[in-house]
């Protein structure tokens, strides 16, 4: 599994969809309305899924966890939210709190980490 | 200060707020410049007195580091005719420069739909005309909120000028608690 990090707008499924030869109908695209597939060739936006989560009282972890079979050969793409202020709103707390304990988790699962700034890649792993 | 001749060199800084990014941008302008002219591009237009003051201290501290201040709000190219020619210019910053070209006429509260693409064209264009040049810019795209599509569209935007400037410019650096992370190219001033 190859995993990739990145703020928004930084480039990271144009840069996975080149790197690991992806192409568009291989990308399943989480929303916050819920939903994902984890055979996928790749996972866009996985913040979108945790975020659904945790409206929804589901433990978006403990479902990776389960499913892991299924992602290990996939390239995994999510959004890095964790260097603004502490959120007001206590479920933009949660939503920041299990995606990081998420992506430490794919981090540690991940055959390669790669952080994009700007467009550019930076190898992490 | 290194006796090196620099040949056109561009280079973008980012980095989240109060990380010394201006500071930084302002040596690394100093020392490719060299024995030319150097010039400091404020793209923040004042709105107070507030502002007013401060830009006077800004513009006094760099005086003395041999800059020339222009203030340029938009339309950024037209720096290069402010200037005389092989100049180094250090465009502090694309966040508000996009900010005023997004809204020219700051009583409708009209956005303009062509404001990315013309800050695009212009800075690429005054990356390749200038001597050197040094954009400063602001990473905002790493926090937990929603945000509203007015606000979400600026950052979409922004972000497509740092990527272009960012394939651009020979050197990206970001400014991490004033610690320097190269993400291309290098700097041996």
């Amino acid at each position: 599994m190859h995993f990739m990090i990145g703020g928004a707008y930084q480039g990271k499924l144009e840069y996975a969809k080149k790197k690991f030869a992806v192409t568009d109908d291989e990308v399943f695209s989480c929303t916050e309305a819920g939903g994902i597939k984890f055979g996928s060739r790749c996972i866009n936006k996985i913040e979108e899924f945790t975020l659904w989560c945790v409206r929804n009282d589901a433990d978006a972890l403990e479902i990776f966890k389960r499913h892991r079979s299924e992602w290990m050969d996939s390239v995994l793409i999510c959004q890095d939210i964790f260097c603004g202020v502490v959120p007001l709103g206590a479920d933009m707390r949660a939503w920041r709190d299990m995606t990081g304990r998420l992506c430490a988790y794919l981090s540690s699962e991940a055959e390669s980490v790669t952080r994009m700034f700007c467009g550019l890649e930076q190898r992490l792993k | 200060m290194s006796k090196v001749m620099f040949i056109h060199m561009n280079v973008l800084i980012s980095g989240g707020c109060k990380n010394g990014k201006t500071g930084f941008a302002q040596e690394v302008a100093r020392k490719l410049s060299g024995n030319g002219k150097r010039y400091y591009v404020a793209t923040m237009i004042p709105y107070d007195g507030e502002d007013r003051t401060r830009i006077t201290r800004h513009r006094e501290d760099r005086a003395g580091m041999g800059f020339v201040t222009l203030e340029i709000g938009q339309n950024i190219v037209s720096c290069l005719d402010a200037a005389a020619p092989k100049s180094t210019f250090l465009v502090d910053s694309i966040t508000a420069l996009l900010l005023n070209e997004l809204f020219p006429d700051t009583h409708s509260g009209e956005a303009d739909p062509e404001a990315a693409e013309r800050c695009r064209v212009g800075l690429l264009k005054l990356a390749a005309g200038a001597e050197h040049a040094v954009f400063v810019t602001d990473y905002i795209y790493s926090d937990a909120m929603r945000y509203d599509s007015f606000t979400e569209n600026y950052r979409a935007a922004l972000a497509s000028l740092d990527c272009a400037l960012a394939e651009a410019c020979d050197t990206v650096i970001e400014l991490c608690a004033g610690t320097v992370i190269f993400h291309k190219g290098e700097l041996t001033l």
